[in-house]
């Protein structure tokens, strides 16, 4: 039963970790750059501008917020040629203009709208791969509640994050079983687990207190 | 000497030690970035809220002798007779000479400090979170944000935490690498290693690469 219970929990370890190798590798890499608030690349991407006429905007626009305004601007977004993740949408009342973010991992755009002139008017940066590993790292996030995943992809995404999170803890507790049961490794893992124990208590309330 | 079957065997069983020992030490950062990143991702659960549940305060401290020069150097001196630690950031960038806006902040504690020279007072505006808030904020504290140039780490724990979050990163990154090490010795799991490797990297490629090219 044993034998049988250890073959299983270590394939399932095997299995499970590669399929979350890339997982893991997208959230390690990009903690340096988030740490170091630096990305290679970022700034420098390739720009394209163009402008749509004529856009059809969505009925008593002005009156919609959050999450029901980012829905109608899907049209907009879709005759302008622009999908991904929309953010905060910024309404100057005063000069008629919306100014919607739209992001994809490694793609950031602005589409601004003069609603008088139906006009969009859209700037589309490529920021490249490390500035996607830390779009994706932060995705969903704490903010804009209300409004975010409001694109499939990053939806989806965000099981994949939270998968990312049951999966690590599986792999951790699975690996903690494998290591107990090599009787040669006991002690010296015993020590490791308890140094790592110290460091973190040690660090986080030096950090707290 | 030793025959190069002898260096395989021992840099498997090296690598195969190294993946427990180095799992076992970082297990307790790991654990806590992994439930701190659910908390990030879902701030509507209702038993981790901590924002209107914190607990402000307001208090005036008398500040004397705060030598001229940089902005640091004063923000530092202003937050020790305040009794005061913390990572200083700039809230708003300053106007007037005799007057200086910051806060110190560590997980769960910020302090809004306003000080007027002329006056020689310190106005304070305290904001204690609860655990829950302490916990989360771990998760990003590094002192730094990218795209704002202004603020850098200054406070020697933040140095420490983020040393912390980069030892962890590295730990995963060699973790990973080494159960590939492990995974490509043991020929008979190859064909299904393969193909588990093979779904995760086609899924996981796809937000990295394809989103941008494809969606």
């Amino acid at each position: 039963m044993n034998n049988r219970l250890y073959a299983i929990t270590r394939d399932l370890h095997l299995y499970l970790g590669l399929f979350l190798a890339p997982f893991v590798l997208v959230f390690s890499v990009s903690v340096f750059f988030l740490v170091h608030a630096w990305t290679p690349g970022a700034k420098g991407g390739a720009e394209r501008h163009w402008t749509v006429e004529n856009v059809q905007l969505p009925a008593a626009l002005d009156t919609l917020a959050g999450r029901a305004r980012v829905d109608a601007l899907r049209g907009v977004l879709a005759q302008a040629g622009v999908t991904g993740e929309v953010g905060f949408v910024g309404h100057n009342v005063k000069a008629q203009r919306l100014t919607i973010p739209v992001m994809a991992p490694g793609r950031e755009t602005v589409v601004k709208i003069d609603l008088a002139a139906r006009r969009a008017e859209i700037t589309e940066r490529q920021t490249g791969v490390w500035d996607a590993l830390v779009a994706l790292h932060k995705a969903p996030g704490p903010h804009l509640v209300e409004i975010r995943r409001n694109w499939l992809p990053m939806r989806v995404w965000s099981w994949f994050a939270d998968g990312t999170v049951y999966l690590l803890l599986f792999l951790s507790l699975s690996g903690i079983y494998l290591w107990a049961v090599l009787r040669a490794e006991r002690r010296i893992g015993l020590v490791l687990l308890g140094a790592g124990l110290m460091t973190f208590l040690g660090v986080a309330y030096a950090v707290i207190s | 000497m030793p025959s190069s079957a002898n260096w395989g065997a021992r840099l498997t069983a090296w690598n195969r030690r190294l993946h427990y020992y180095v799992g076992l030490y970082l297990l307790f950062f790991l654990w806590l970035f992994c439930f701190t990143g659910l908390l990030l991702n879902h701030s509507k659960w209702a038993f981790a809220e901590f924002w209107a549940n914190r607990q402000q305060s307001d208090r005036e401290v008398a500040i004397a002798g705060v030598p001229p020069g940089g902005d640091l150097e004063q923000a530092r001196e202003i937050a020790r007779q305040a009794g005061l630690h913390g990572e200083i950031e700039w809230t708003r960038t300053r106007a007037n000479a005799e007057r200086l806006e910051f806060r110190v902040s560590r997980p769960g504690h910020i302090a809004e400090v306003k000080a007027d020279f002329e006056r020689g007072r310190a106005a304070i505006h305290r904001i204690e979170l609860n655990a829950w808030g302490v916990t989360r904020i771990l998760h990003t504290f590094t002192g730094v944000r990218m795209g704002d140039e202004r603020n850098e780490r200054d406070w020697g724990m933040t140095q420490a935490w983020a040393f912390s979050m980069d030892a962890l990163a590295a730990g995963l990154i060699f973790l990973t690498l080494s159960s590939l090490y492990m995974w490509w010795r043991r020929s008979e799991k190859r064909r299904a290693g393969a193909i588990a490797l093979a779904c995760g990297a086609a899924s996981c490629g796809w937000f990295v690469v394809g989103l941008r090219w494809f969606a």
